[in-house]
């Protein structure tokens, strides 16, 4: 916290001093309340209490233009979520090859769906959030380099964002916090606007580690036990990861109808391969949009401990028993509808609210119910 | 002559009244480049940086408040006050673009395409004067 400050000052003490620089300020809020609508239920954060903390966030953006082409660009992100703990989701320095290609160095969102770019920003979208079914990688930033290059062909906007970089930021997985180490993470989006359409796809690949102390523990005792090749699978260590996204907008006057679809998959390693969508169409009136989502989450695991019996030995039984619920645990399939209406009642501001009807379609008792309203501004 | 070059801004800007009621583009004199809709359009979006010779595009916008941009943002780009906000956040919160300058008045705009061969700009028709061409 204290270094983010820091550097802020230091930041802006460079610039001012360098070239007279103008420092931009813009920035935007969330304050989200939301609860389930029974005492069992529990989603995203949300329980049957009323809650403002878990969904709201707000964000200051420094960004200044420095001569020939180079700006730097800072965005400081609060949420409630993270116990209000500012992060620097954008730190960067960008350079203006042409009108054409712009690369970034430093800290970045990684391009990795249609509303990655501004994900936070609840203003720019119909919804509160995105859809979390599709929306819920570990991590969304990146330390590297980026490279946007956008293009016609006839009427038709094309941009590219290839990026390169790493990502060592703690997260919580498995309740346990841990520090994943993703490297060479390397890939490339594709978006291609015509008129009324939108078109998109991205795909990365990366080496993901993510040192879960039970894993670690389990992959040990494979090893003692000489299944080397078990005992590799059941860590998470420098696995080959890949992710692919489809995207597509269609606007028609006062109709649009949005979608996406997402695929994760970590080889070598006991995490199930991950495939989601959703699809929202949406209509306004005036200032009033009303929009309808069905998402779908679907996992795909494979017992890799199969070709191992029951009954050889204690520690193996042990040994397998545990891997397979590990593997097990993590079978899910859901679903869920989100309707939902945003009003635009102030030029700078929008009210939203939604209600989620999620299913558990493995377990009916994480079924929930969710509603939410958001106040989102941008300034 | 300068009768003459009144009386084409006049007729100019009648023409402008049946499609974009009370609103002018304007770029500088010395602009020859062939500016439509659309490339006007997508200068104020920030998709065009560059007119067809080559030069940089330095478009202005005109503050809310007298219902010169409302109308030209409606009109012209099609899109409500709103819409455009949302349409910026996008851009300026990836640091991939930032909106066009602003200034406050008619007389401003006017001064500033005077002055700069690259600027394009919107002011009320009636506002129009021989130190800047009227495309729209």
């Amino acid at each position: 916290m204290k270094k983010t400050f820091i550097c802020l000052a230091t930041l802006s003490a460079l610039t001012s001093s360098a070239a007279h620089a103008d420092i931009t300020f813009n920035g935007f809020a969330s304050v989200v309340g939301g609860m389930t609508t029974s005492s069992k239920d529990q989603l995203y954060n949300f329980d049957d209490n009323l809650d403002f903390k878990q969904g709201s966030l707000f964000a200051l953006q420094a960004s200044s233009d420095l001569d020939n082409g180079l700006g730097v660009t800072l965005q400081l992100t609060a949420k409630g979520a993270d116990d209000w703990d500012p992060e620097f989701k954008w730190a960067y320095v960008s350079y203006d090859a042409s009108d054409e290609f712009r690369i970034l160095a430093g800290r970045q969102r990684a391009p990795f769906y249609m509303y990655s770019d501004y994900l936070d920003v609840s203003y720019a979208y119909p919804w509160i959030s995105p859809p979390k079914g599709v929306y819920n990688l570990i991590f969304d930033t990146f330390d590297g380099l980026g490279g946007i290059y956008t293009t016609s062909f006839g009427n038709v906007d094309a941009t590219f964002h290839g990026i390169y970089g790493r990502n060592t930021d703690d997260i919580e997985a498995f309740s346990q916090q841990v520090k994943p180490d993703i490297t060479d993470l390397t890939g490339l989006s594709s978006t291609f606007v015509y008129d009324w359409l939108t078109l998109r796809a991205s795909y990365f690949v990366a080496d993901v580690s993510i040192p879960l102390t039970d894993l670690q523990t389990l992959s040990a005792g494979w090893q003692q036990a000489g299944f080397n090749d078990i005992a590799q699978q059941t860590n998470i260590a420098e696995d080959d990861a890949s992710f692919l996204e489809f995207g597509f907008q269609m606007h028609f006057d006062n109709l649009q109808i949005v979608g996406e679809y997402t695929n994760l998959d970590i080889d070598n390693s006991p995490l199930v391969e991950e495939e989601s969508y959703y699809v929202m169409a949406g209509y306004q009136f005036d200032r009033i949009l009303l929009h309808l989502t069905y998402g779908k989450d679907d996992n795909t695991i494979s017992n890799y401990t199969s070709g191992v019996p029951y009954g050889i030995a204690p520690t193996l039984d042990f040994l397998k028993g545990t891997t397979e619920e590990i593997i097990t645990n993590q079978i899910s399939k859901e679903n869920y509808l989100t309707f939902g209406v945003r009003y635009d009642f102030h030029d700078s501001a929008a009210v939203k609210f939604e209600y989620t009807d999620f299913e558990n379609e493995t377990d009916s008792s994480y079924d929930a119910g969710l509603f939410r309203m958001a106040l989102v501004t941008v300034f | 002559m300068k009768l003459l070059k009144t009386c084409m801004v006049v007729y100019l800007s009648t023409l402008s009244f049946t499609s974009f009621g009370d609103v002018a583009v304007i770029v500088n004199p010395s602009n020859t480049s062939e500016i439509s809709e659309n490339d006007i359009s997508r200068i104020f979006l920030g998709k065009n940086k560059s007119y067809a010779n080559g030069n940089s595009v330095e478009p202005v916008n005109t503050k809310y408040g007298n219902g010169v941009r409302k109308e030209f943002e409606d009109k012209l780009i099609g899109k409500n006050k709103s819409q455009m906000k949302a349409y910026w956040s996008k851009l300026i919160f990836t640091g991939k673009g930032k909106p066009p300058k602003e200034l406050s008045s008619d007389d401003e705009i006017i001064a500033f395409v005077a002055t700069n061969p690259n600027a394009i700009g919107y002011i009320s028709s009636e506002k129009v004067n021989d130190s800047v061409k009227v495309i729209k």
